[in-house]
């Protein structure tokens, strides 16, 4: 079957379009979540929207599973493809479609990567405010699917709330719009369905004005736990910083080994604390901050001179996921949010698993909305150590469930977290969201298998009506 | 069947009057009396405070309403988190009360009364969605009762979270034809110190949305009036000296002042009242549309057009050649010439939508885009 | 390397960091012609998978620019796996007859100097000749590159030979060697003379060995490893004597600053390689550390700063020529768009590459002339062959220069007309 759809997507998209070498295949069989994999059975590299719906057409009518791609730098495996599937990979949808700076907004392919919309529009003195660590390589598209967020998502949101419209190829392979007129908030729904409810192929985003100000503080702290309260005493000022990320001791010797950033040695923890907007307000805010943070037990505050001085202090907190590869040869990289009030709490439980079980935990959160990011390390050459990290890492997830927190910030479910999902919601709650899925995507062939850990049977629900009496006006 | 009480003309939802209008005090008791609605195959219309009830079109039928002001209560405030949930019926103005004791506040405008719930489900916002965005955006989590009558829910109580698909927006602007709305989780921003508005005269207003848009000034909203008025909101601790910047920027015939212009936040008057949904450069073309007023939130091209009952087929016809409009309420006798959603994409996602929440079309029919 | 190449493939973390900065990734858009896809390759060959074709199409496909490793924040020494994995590809990868010739050629003739030059006269008429059918087409892939080079040189009879020993003016401050090159020597030798002269005006005693020949950056960046330590044997005796060593192209400092590591097995070798490594220096990475002294006088110009791959990623030398640059009252420094990503010159790359390398050149033209600026500099004689070969394409007829040219001018108070800068602005359109 696959090897018959090869032959149809050769002749509609070209040869150097569809990649069928088992070898080639192969380098597709994981994106940034190596620990699952899965060789997809046929790759295909559209170029238009149109192709997309001919790939997903096709796909149907054959009954094969899809999987769209971006870059491949997801943390959850939503991308990972299907051995009897074909993976969609959207890297070579990549053109800046629109600029349009007067109503703020540009228009994009989904394979544009994430950094290059803020290159684009900054000669016109705006950005595009989502900016996920690896917002370097990821994708747009990838953004869409997995609702991406970054550092910034504390002042500005996510790119739920910064994309306007997306054209999309439906499960079914129809092009249409999302977000472009009256009716049901689909594109809502779309954003953030880890690509189970179709394929981006255009995205309108909003631009942010770049402000006027900007001033970042690293601030080091004897104790996650004074670090802590010195986020909570800013959040309690009223202040809303436009970051505020917190990274422990072993976070910070991985990232000074990786990039040489220069944070304090001796800091059990370091705060980096940004705030943007108008000069006037950044100026008395800030202050405020700095003062925050001494009475909190900061004992060294450097705040960066200037836009280089700044990209050093984030480039540490930036590569720390992939720096962490210098101080253990494997490392799981968890995802969870909890109450901001519940750090403290939680840290001290993590230390204390970390403690009990023997396994190291590196710190590196999003300090200011409560979404942890540890960094649970192990050998892989040992034996057994691999599933004592797991059990760790589980067992954070549920600490974050236990204080009313969320299995994922931003780094989806995907396949990795689908058995974790029924300990967030009920049986109900998910057969809810399926029924989304279900709307779009009858067959179940979009990215199945990911997100929810049983699919619902789109046939459960007899249809009494189709349609409505009125419909037919449109 | 129902612990109904006494229905009046009162309780009629643009004319459809309802055998029974309940008023549960509990989110069991809501799922209760959806359940039997369900059983006993009743259509059922949700109602609040009846603030925007008249919008949209009139159900095809109505057996219940579900009035939900007895679920009024705040059920977790986490000042510390910035985080609150209530219950659907509680009045945006008192929830704003109670956020206030602690210099806190749900960054939502409403010109009416209206409970936390008909805010969601008719997705309403006011001037500051320029700087907060509107209910979608301030939403994290939700608790509805399902056509079936079981409660669920999406989201959570945290500012962060993708953990499965995020309904809340599904819901929001959904007018009662997906679920009975029964709970409400929100994300909310501390008080401004400072509250400063900036108001111009009626010259050039699209040059003046402009400069400010483009400004680094950063107003919480930009709003115009049909005679071309321009006028800002700057909010913060420094509000006052930003307010002066921005009279500078606009020059001759703008001024700094503590309170709002009188028409801010509130709709244009008129029978008919449209929304557009655009871009900011479309002022400009919205001004010279004749017999309507337009008033709207200028940076984040919303509009609002108040017009009269027979100007309105024209008007909406003119605007619906280069935008999405939405007849937000007109003259019941005007429904049927009017088509009051317009047209959209993916009309057909949404009727599957809708068949897979209300398979048998029993939740406000008829309200929504499409009949649906 | 066995378990080494094991180790160093499991270092890769497929975070993906490298894909943005990757040329061909950015051409083609591919997995597997990005460095993660190609290390991935590579774990699938140490795994056991034969080294199929398609494999060695993806190896020869990489530039060898090294961005992936700047880029990389776990630390993948990707230049050691893919020298290895080079290596490997011409041990055991057969290539056609075609290929074979292709390949034969160009490592006959780049790396000895006296064969280039041999070769700079009859090129012009080669294509009357009756060569034999195996090297024509061999010679009509290598003629566009021998061409343009023929382009940017001046006429034979201007080119000076410099002296074994250039004396310090003004107060000797150091003594050092300086590497002439292969096709910086016979294609570009006002080069050599103006770091020469920049060296003495600056106060160094500098020193020419006669001896010294190909430092053998190309074969070592082919997977020709044999060949590459028998260069580099002849480069560090050469050399032994000076304090340190100036090298004024890009692609051969970063190979003597590896001979450490290419000599390592060999007893009585891996002392020198070491010492001659640690001394060795690019032109605006020694003077940076000297610090200024001779005069800068004023040169009125903008000048788009490109850097070369082997510079700024293999050497980490990126400041040091902008300082320099910004250091020339009157001089206006610009930046190039996408700094990173290589300009598809890359050694060899162009010759076996073409049609990649072109498109990479246009890229990067588009970018240069993006910056309206009325000089190209570039430290690596291959950087400015590809980019004024794209230039040209483009319909600009571009002025390119060497920092160090730069740097002769200012110091020796001639203005920017030397420089082929017109004073227009901008890379205009040719006449």
């Amino acid at each position: 079957m696959l090897r018959r759809l090869a032959e149809r997507f050769r002749d509609r998209l070209g040869p150097e379009s569809v990649i069928d070498d088992p070898v080639r295949l192969r380098t597709y069989e994981c994106d940034g979540l190596t620990y699952h994999r899965a060789s997809p059975g046929l790759v295909v590299l559209p170029g238009s929207a149109e192709e997309v719906a001919f790939v997903v057409r096709e796909c149907v009518e054959a009954g094969v599973p899809y999987v769209a791609r971006g870059s491949g730098t997801g943390l959850s495996g939503g991308a990972l493809p299907r051995t009897d599937g074909v993976l969609v990979v959207t890297s070579r949808m990549r053109r800046i479609l629109e600029v349009d700076p007067d109503n703020q907004r540009a228009v994009v392919e989904p394979g544009v990567i994430n950094l290059d919309v803020s290159k684009a529009v900054r000669p016109h003195g705006y950005y595009y405010a989502p900016d996920p660590s690896s917002q370097q390589i990821c994708s747009i598209g990838g953004n869409v699917a997995e609702n991406s967020g970054g550092a910034h998502c504390l002042k500005y949101g996510f790119t739920a709330n910064h994309v306007l419209a997306c054209e999309i190829v439906t499960p079914e392979g129809e092009i249409t719009t999302l977000g472009d007129g009256p009716g049901y908030d689909l594109l809502g729904a779309f954003i953030g369905a880890e690509g189970t409810l179709g394929i981006t192929t255009k995205i309108t985003v909003r631009l942010t004005r770049i402000p006027q100000a900007v001033e970042t503080l690293l601030a080091a702290f004897p104790s996650v736990e004074t670090a802590g309260a010195a986020v909570s005493a800013i959040i309690g000022a009223g202040i809303v910083p436009a970051a505020v990320e917190m990274m422990d001791a072993l976070a910070i010797e991985a990232a000074e080994a990786a990039v040489a950033c220069g944070y304090p040695a001796d800091a059990a923890a370091v705060l980096i604390v940004e705030l943007d907007g108008p000069e006037t307000e950044v100026a008395s805010q800030f202050a405020r901050v700095r003062l925050l943070c001494e009475e909190a037990g900061a004992f060294e505050q450097r705040v960066a001179r200037d836009d280089a001085d700044r990209a050093l202090i984030w480039k540490g907190r930036r590569s720390a996921f992939a720096a962490v590869g210098r101080i253990s040869p494997a490392y799981i990289v968890q995802d969870g949010v909890i109450p901001r009030t519940a750090l403290p709490e939680v840290l001290a439980d993590i230390d204390r698993l970390s403690r009990e079980s023997g396994v190291r935990v590196a710190n590196v959160f999003h300090a200011g909305d409560g979404n942890l990011h540890p960094l649970v390390l192990f050998d892989d050459a040992e034996e057994g150590a691999g599933e004592r990290a797991e059990l760790v890492s589980g067992a954070i997830l549920d600490l974050c469930i236990a204080h009313g927190g969320s299995i994922t910030g931003e780094h989806g479910v995907g396949v990795d977290k689908a058995r974790y999902l029924p300990r967030m919601f009920t049986e109900a709650d998910l057969d809810t969201m399926q029924m989304v899925r279900c709307a779009f995507d009858p067959p179940n062939l979009c990215n199945p298998g990911k997100v929810f850990p049983t699919p619902r049977l789109c046939g459960e629900i007899p249809r009494v009506r189709k349609g409505s009496p009125d419909g037919e006006l449109f | 069947m129902f612990d109904s009480r006494p229905v009046t003309d009162e309780d009629a939802v643009l004319g459809v009057r309802p055998r029974y209008v309940v008023e549960p005090s509990t989110v069991a008791e809501a799922a209760a009396v959806m359940r039997v609605a369900h059983e006993e195959g009743l259509t059922v219309v949700p109602r609040g405070n009846g603030t925007r009830v008249h919008w949209g079109a009139a159900p095809r039928a109505c057996d219940v309403v579900i009035d939900t002001r007895k679920l009024d209560r705040v059920v977790e405030h986490a000042a510390g988190d910035l985080v609150v949930t209530v219950e659907a019926g509680l009045p945006v103005r008192s929830l704003q009360d109670v956020l206030r004791t602690t210099g806190q506040q749900l960054a939502l405008d409403s010109p009416f009364p209206s409970t936390v719930g008909g805010l969601v489900a008719t997705a309403a916002a006011g001037p500051r969605r320029l700087l907060y965005g509107t209910a979608r955006d301030l939403l994290i989590g939700i608790t509805v009762v399902r056509a079936d009558g079981t409660i669920v829910k999406s989201g959570g109580k945290v500012v962060k979270n993708v953990a499965g698909y995020d309904l809340g927006k599904l819901y929001t602007g959904s007018f009662g034809t997906l679920g009975l709305i029964v709970k409400a989780s929100f994300r909310l921003h501390p008080l401004p110190e400072q509250q400063m508005y900036v108001a111009t005269d009626g010259r050039d207003p699209a040059r003046r949305v402009r400069a400010l848009l483009h400004s680094h000034l950063v107003p919480s909203a930009i709003e115009v009036d049909g005679d071309g008025t321009v006028a800002a909101l700057f909010e913060g601790t420094a509000a006052r000296s930003r307010a002066e910047e921005a009279v500078a920027l606009l020059g001759a015939g703008a001024t700094a002042a503590g309170a709002p212009p009188a028409w801010w936040g509130r709709y244009p008057d008129g029978d008919v009242l449209l929304e557009v949904q655009g871009k900011p450069t479309d002022l400009t073309g919205l001004l010279t549309v004749r017999d309507a007023w337009l008033r709207g939130s200028a940076g984040s091209g919303v509009w609002f057009l108040g017009t009269s009952a027979e100007a309105a087929p024209r008007v909406v016809a003119k605007l619906r050649e280069h935008l999405p409009t939405v007849v937000r309420h007109a003259p019941l006798e005007l429904h049927e010439t009017l088509d009051l959603w317009g047209p959209t994409p993916a009309l057909s996602l949404m009727r599957r939508v809708k068949d897979q929440f209300d398979p048998d079309h029993r939740l406000s029919p008829g309200r929504f885009i499409g009949g649906i | 390397m066995g378990d080494d190449l094991g180790k160093l493939l499991g270092d890769c973390v497929h975070c993906g960091f490298c894909l943005p900065t990757c040329p061909t990734y950015v051409l083609w858009g591919e997995e597997m012609d990005s460095p993660r896809g190609r290390i991935h390759l590579m774990q699938q060959h140490h795994d056991g998978t034969p080294l199929t074709p398609e494999m060695a199409g993806h190896f020869d496909a990489c530039l060898g620019c090294l961005a992936c490793v700047t880029s990389c924040p776990s630390g993948v020494q990707y230049d050691k796996l893919i020298e290895s994995t080079r290596e490997e590809v011409e041990r055991v990868h057969p290539r056609t007859r075609a290929e074979q010739a292709l390949r034969e050629t160009v490592f006959a003739l780049f790396p000895y100097p006296a064969r280039l030059r041999a070769l700079r006269g009859p090129l012009r008429l080669y294509q009357g000749s009756g060569l034999s059918r195996l090297l024509r087409p061999v010679l009509e892939r290598l003629s566009p590159s021998l061409a343009a080079m023929e382009r940017l040189t001046p006429p034979l009879g201007r080119a000076y030979r410099l002296p074994e020993r250039v004396p310090a003016r003004g107060g000797r401050r150091a003594t050092v060697g300086m590497l002439t090159g292969c096709v910086q020597r016979e294609f570009f030798p006002q080069v050599n003379s103006a770091t020469a002269r920049v060296l003495a005006l600056e106060g160094c005693d500098v020193l020419i060995p006669k001896g010294q020949g190909c430092c053998g950056a190309l074969s070592l960046h082919s997977g020709r490893a044999e060949e590459a330590k028998a260069f580099a044997r002849a480069t560090i005796v050469a050399f032994e004597s000076a304090d340190a060593v100036v090298v004024n192209s890009a692609g051969c400092g970063s190979a003597m600053k590896d001979y450490a590591a290419l000599l390592a097995d060999e007893p009585e070798w891996a002392g020198r390689a070491e010492a001659l490594s640690a001394k060795t220096k690019d032109f605006s990475e020694f003077l940076a550390a000297l610090g200024p002294r001779a005069e800068r006088h004023p040169l009125e110009l903008t000048a788009a700063y490109h850097d070369a791959c082997h510079l700024a990623h293999g050497q980490g030398v990126r400041a040091q020529p902008r300082s320099l640059l910004a250091g020339i009252p009157g001089l206006e420094l610009r930046e190039i768009a996408d700094p990173d990503v290589c300009c598809g010159s890359a050694g060899t790359y162009n010759l076996f590459q073409p049609e990649a390398a072109g498109e990479l050149g246009d890229r990067k033209a588009a970018n240069v002339a993006a910056t309206g600026a009325s000089l190209l500099v570039a430290a690596n004689p291959g950087c400015t062959l590809q980019i004024a070969t794209a230039l040209r394409r483009r319909g600009h007829e571009p002025a390119v220069a060497h920092p160090a040219q730069v740097l002769d001018a200012s110091l020796r108070g001639l203005g920017p007309g030397v420089l082929g800068v017109s004073g227009e602005g901008g890379p205009g359109p040719s006449r």
